[in-house]
């Protein structure tokens, strides 16, 4: 029955395709079908969501993701915790997320709604095909229906699995849009800036839940999975980073085509790249292709996606060379030292960082497809790569703000970077003098400050105009010079975040770790912490078998107090689990792992200590309050409004 | 805004040109560079194929990957030895890493993958990952 539903979709979504070349008749006709299938890929979902919660364990899905031990909110994240499911949950946010943006776009710009509906109709209907054919949620269990499901893998049963990879979906569905409208644009040959001014908000919005999506997977990783550490460059991770840094490249290099009409044929391949690598994303983990703990198992999805990924590729290169005397410069880059070419060196960085990053992430199979080695790449290849280049980002972003658009002269240059400088070299000092002797790490150090120095110059800069002229107090001016110009500070404020999370990163080259085998009344140093053995404490639960290390903690001699990390058998899947113990601040985080019991009585404990990795957490923090005061600006603020409400605060985001 | 005094056409060319390919040097420089650090990518090998390689390089980074033989399993302290198969051979592994969850889990069949230094007879790990395909969906 559901599947005749999805049927019958698919029907829709050509018809929109074929129909949706042009007149306005046409393109309301296909607004009503985009709507229709919305409708119904919505009611698929709410079809499936149901059958989870009501437990109909004659689906194969629901059987083998779900059991009736498992909590309501587990239940539905379900949904996308197997690979038919978050195909299905996919469509949904696309058909959803299309439905929004064709309503939402000027009704008189029926070509480029036209070009643009077609793309994503087109895109929906792949994915519809996958949801009925190949991938079907909705298929039934041969043989007997089973009394009780398999149960939810319970690295899936943490509060991050509920809301990490629907982000990161909404992250990778939402370059959707400006794919679209861009595609649409060219097609239709309406190559102004239409396409990414009406799709603005989308790509920020896209970003912003990547960008979240991202770190919470950091989050989960550290908290559930007892290694220590938040990214392995595993070949899934990747996957989700290589849209980011297109994308992240994508958003400040359209900044040049508003103010300057330049680079109109980049900013297109530029999200013509960033929808490729979400779709390479979305089919890495579906392919078996590569193995990592996100992988789904090898299904029958892979070799449609690779075909389709060809056609999106192709399909969108060639008409940007097709359409490439449209997209012509109007304008030529002045001068060396400009803003454009800091825009510029930025961009080439970051898909220089992506390119590496796939290259890192395929390279094992060109190698076994070529000459049948196995190999794989591993967390120094992406460290040697990503140090020189993320410290470049992180010194242009403090230079870029600091020069002017144009030209300007070396002297007007150096004023305006001799006081971030100062404070990068005497960080230097500082911190040589206070024992610190890695280059590495100094020169991260004073690359922040100085970066940090030159943003917060700005803020200064901005907001003593306010000061001076309506005699304002220090936070009042500083909070209108962010409301008059929210793009511009609100991204000073995700630049902010960034430096904070580059401070983490930097800290994670002091982390030591220690492990030992320890009886009950052991003590075991690390750094300046001792951790004293207690023993165990057992109990049972319907779902799992608890075994708790209890631990006291002391620091030179005061107490800390207790951790208890835990190692737990769930007893659906027979699993062991471990649940770690933090101890966190601003200054380093005690991270307590226990790996296995003897019978005796006796734990084996891994122990970390990760300096700074709070300011990750923190760092990312600002980052999304920065995109919000991006978000909640209307699109380029004009000057005629002299009184304008102070800038909403931010709301404090709670991780 | 649509002044164009810029350097002649070639001359802008060359100059993009020049700057490009030292871009793309520069790129290409640091990807070989990185790929020959330490351990920046290691061999993949099946038992098989690490017996008849013979003893690895001393500095040497190698995963071997296989199904853990379920009664091989020793634990000693914080050291673990046990035997991973391919089907048609057997090596022994022996490690003082931490073992992933899934090492311990009652599947069938539980995939390993060991990076370490192999010396001829025993696989020394430095790391051991671990992975029961039932936990997501029965392979086909």
């Amino acid at each position: 029955m559901l599947v005749a539903l999805v049927f019958s979709l698919l029907a829709i979504g050509a018809f929109i395709a074929a129909g949706r070349t042009g007149r306005r008749d046409l393109s309301e006709a296909g607004k009503r079908a985009l709507y229709a299938t919305f409708g119904f890929t919505a009611l698929a979902t709410i079809s499936l969501v149901s059958a989870l919660l009501a437990h109909d364990f004659s689906l194969n899905y629901v059987a083998n993701y779900t059991s009736r031990s498992l909590s309501v909110p587990y239940t539905i994240s379900a949904l996308w915790g197997g690979m038919e499911g978050s195909l299905l949950f996919w469509t949904t946010l696309l058909t959803g997320f299309s439905a929004l943006a064709i309503a939402k776009a000027p009704a008189r710009r029926s070509r480029l709604i036209g070009g643009a509906g077609a793309v994503l109709m087109a895109i929906a209907g792949f994915f519809l095909f996958m949801v009925a054919f190949p991938g079907n949620p909705f298929a039934q269990v041969t043989g007997d229906v089973p009394i009780d499901g398999n149960g939810l893998n319970p690295l899936l049963q943490s509060p991050g699995m509920i809301i990490h990879p629907p982000l990161l979906y909404t992250g990778f569905v939402g370059f959707s849009i400006p794919f679209a409208f861009a595609i649409g644009a060219l097609f239709t040959n309406r190559v102004d800036d239409s396409w990414f001014v009406a799709t603005r908000q989308w790509t920020l919005f896209a970003w912003t839940a990547l960008s979240v999506g991202i770190v919470l997977g950091g989050a989960w990783a550290y908290t559930e999975l007892g290694w220590g550490g938040y990214w392995a460059w595993d070949p899934v991770e990747n996957a989700s980073f290589m849209p980011w840094l297109t994308a992240t490249a994508f958003l400040h290099s359209v900044v040049i085509q508003e103010k300057r009409r330049m680079l109109k044929v980049w900013n297109v391949t530029l999200i013509v790249l960033t929808y490729a690598f979400a779709v390479f994303g979305t089919f890495l983990t579906r392919s078996g292709l590569l193995s990592s703990i996100h992988t789904f198992s090898e299904g029958p999805i892979g070799k449609y996606f690779l075909p389709f990924l060809a056609l999106l590729l192709i399909g969108g290169l060639g008409m940007v060379a097709y359409r490439l005397d449209a997209l012509r410069s109007e304008n030529r880059l002045d001068a060396l030292i400009s803003r454009e070419s800091a825009f510029i060196a930025n961009n080439v960085l970051f898909v220089a960082a992506a390119f590496t990053v796939l290259w890192g992430t395929i390279y094992p199979i060109v190698a076994e497809v070529s000459s049948g080695i196995r190999l794989s790449v591993g967390p120094p290849f992406y460290n040697a790569i990503f140090t020189p280049i993320g410290l470049a980002i992180i010194g242009l972003t403090g230079i870029g703000p600091l020069i002017s658009w144009r030209r300007m002269s070396k002297g007007a240059f150096w004023r305006m970077v001799r006081v971030p400088l100062a404070a990068g070299g005497t960080t230097v000092v500082v911190l040589g003098v206070g024992g610190l002797s890695s280059p590495g790490a100094l020169l991260s150090f004073a690359l922040v400050v100085f970066t940090a120095t030159a943003i917060i110059g700005e803020f200064v800069r901005g907001s003593r105009v306010y000061r001076r002229r309506d005699d304002l107090g220090a936070f009042t001016a500083l909070n209108r010079t962010i409301a008059r110009n929210r793009r511009r500070y609100g991204g000073y404020i995700v630049h902010l975040g960034v430096l904070l999370i580059v401070i983490g990163f930097a800290g994670n080259a002091f982390k030591v770790e220690r492990r030992a085998d320890m009886a009950p009344g052991d003590t075991l140093d690390i750094a300046a912490y001792t951790l004293t053995y207690e023993g165990v404490r057992t109990a049972t639960t319907p779902e799992k078998e608890i075994l708790e290390a209890r631990l006291s903690v002391s620091r030179g001699g005061d107490d800390l107090g207790p951790m208890r990390p835990q190692r737990n058998l769930h007893l659906a899947q027979g699993q062991w689990q471990s649940e770690v113990a933090i101890r966190t601040n601003p200054i380093e985080d005690l991270y307590v792992v226990v790996t296995g019991f003897d019978t005796d009585g006796s734990a084996v404990i891994r122990t970390f200590v990760n300096p700074l990795t709070w300011w990750i957490w923190a760092g990312a923090a600002v980052m999304l309050s920065g995109m919000l005061v991006i978000m909640s600006g209307r699109a380029p603020v004009t000057v005629t409004s002299v009184k304008r409400a102070p800038a909403k605060r931010a709301p404090a985001v709670a991780r | 805004m649509e002044q164009k005094t810029a350097p002649a056409p070639d001359r802008r060319r060359l100059k993009f040109l020049v700057g490009g390919s030292l871009i793309a040097l520069a790129l290409i420089g640091l990807v070989v560079f990185a790929m020959t650090r330490p351990n920046a990518t290691s061999f993949y090998m099946t038992t098989t194929e690490i017996q008849a390689a013979g003893a690895s390089e001393p500095s040497g980074d190698v995963k071997v990957n296989g199904d853990l033989v379920r009664d091989s399993v020793v634990e000693e302290g914080i050291t673990t030895t046990f035997d991973i198969s391919d089907g048609s051979s057997q090596l022994t592994i022996t490690t003082d890493s931490t073992l992933p969850d899934a090492f311990y889990s009652d599947s069938d069949v539980i995939e390993i993958i060991a990076q370490g230094e192999y010396d001829g007879d025993t696989f020394t790990a430095t790391q051991v990952f671990a992975k029961c395909p039932s936990k997501f969906k029965a392979q086909t």
